[in-house]
């Protein structure tokens, strides 16, 4: 009787221990999520929707916002018009903004890209080597880069009023 | 000179560098301990101050020579910089790519009138190694007579074949793919292989080749 008591208690305190151990792993995963921030933006080439292929580099000098998206993903039909409003705005002062679309269907992302009739270039990560370099964790995310070639903010997912934060981000950055 | 000297000398070039730059860096400490040389001027009483008015803006407009002095100081450190950062590359690539092993692929484009490059893909030994897509800016580039180097890569010494592709828009705005193929023998050298685009007026189409650089 004595030794099932010992074991219950020895399983308990094995579940309870497993728990925490695990608690802890999963918190220490999200504290340590990989981030660019602060660091070169990694050079990419694609096509875009009007066929043209645009290369990150190219627009070394200017502050670039790029933001990666899937017709799959809600918060990107939110987002897709606050992030044109702010092209139309800023693209005379110097900012450039590019739209990576992650879906493997090309025909459907494409269709989809049309419906939004952004005024910013839409380009297709078709082989996802773009969007591993950027350590994509969620959809939609967004990155702010500035002059020099630097990431200078990240964003994950997008809220109803959240392009407030963007336009604070892109004010600082033009200014340097 | 062997390798292992050149890394002992640039390791301590670096060394001898940063130790400059340190230097340098506390020059500016020591010269603020110095009482400006305005200080006299101001000092002067008011009859004299027309009369000192005169040298002092004459001097305020050439430096003294203490700044030039650390002005060339300033840009013989920066050349030095430049130099020892050219030594690295230099070494970095001698090691990353020995030239028993270096299989270098260049690619060039003359005239261009029946081709508008998109991409080029380039697979060694039934491997994708390379595929890069031109900007039009980049395009223009290599019509104007640029060269590019669209891979740098080690193989062993024995035979290889290298296919390339090229993906962009032909005559009459058509979509044009096209490959070329090369069997080459890499030898105890690096190896330089060039990709040409070049126009075919007689067939009005453009032709692509795979030049091997001996």
């Amino acid at each position: 009787m004595i030794d099932v008591l010992g074991h219950r208690r020895v399983r308990r305190a094995l579940r309870v221990g497993s728990l925490a151990l695990g608690a802890a792993w999963a918190f220490s995963s999200v504290a340590a999520a990989p981030t660019l921030v602060g660091k070169d933006a990694p050079d990419f080439a694609l096509k875009a929707l009007d066929g043209t292929n645009l290369r990150l580099s190219e627009f070394r000098g200017q502050v670039v916002l790029v933001n990666f998206w899937a017709r799959w993903a809600g918060d990107s039909r939110q987002e897709m018009p606050a992030l044109n409003r702010i092209n139309t705005t800023y693209a005379r002062a110097g900012l450039v903004v590019l739209g990576i679309s992650i879906d493997e269907d090309l025909r459907r992302a494409q269709e989809f890209a049309d419906s939004m009739k952004v005024s910013y270039p839409i380009m297709f990560d078709t082989g996802s080597e773009t969007g591993r370099d950027y350590l994509l964790q969620k959809m939609p995310m967004t990155i702010l880069i500035d002059r020099s070639g630097v990431v200078r903010y990240s964003h994950v997912g997008f809220k109803r009023g959240e392009d407030r934060i963007y336009l604070d981000h892109i004010r600082e950055l033009l200014r340097e | 000179m062997n390798f292992k000297s050149r890394i002992v000398s640039i390791l301590v070039s670096g060394t001898l560098l940063a130790g400059a730059c340190a230097a340098g860096a506390e020059s500016p400490a020591d010269a603020s301990a110095v009482p400006p040389p305005a200080a006299a001027p101001e000092a002067a009483t008011a009859p004299d101050a027309a009369a000192a008015a005169a040298p002092a803006a004459t001097s305020s407009d050439t430096p003294p020579a203490d700044f030039k002095t650390l002005d060339q100081e300033v840009q013989g450190l920066k050349k030095d910089v430049i130099d020892l950062n050219k030594d690295l590359f230099v070494l970095e690539e001698e090691l990353l790519f020995p030239a028993n092993t270096q299989v270098a692929v260049y690619v060039s484009m003359d005239v261009g009138a029946f081709f508008a490059l998109d991409s080029v893909t380039v697979k060694i030994d039934n491997k994708q190694v390379k595929n890069y897509l031109y900007t039009a800016r980049e395009a223009d580039a290599l019509l104007k007579g640029g060269v590019q180097q669209i891979y740098l890569g080690n193989l062993k010494v024995g035979k290889h074949e290298l296919v390339a592709f090229f993906t962009g828009k032909g005559p009459v705005e058509r979509n044009y793919r096209r490959g070329a193929t090369i069997n080459f023998d890499k030898g105890v050298g690096a190896k330089y292989l060039e990709l040409k685009i070049t126009d075919k007026v007689s067939k009005h189409q453009p032709e692509f080749m795979i030049k091997d650089w001996e």
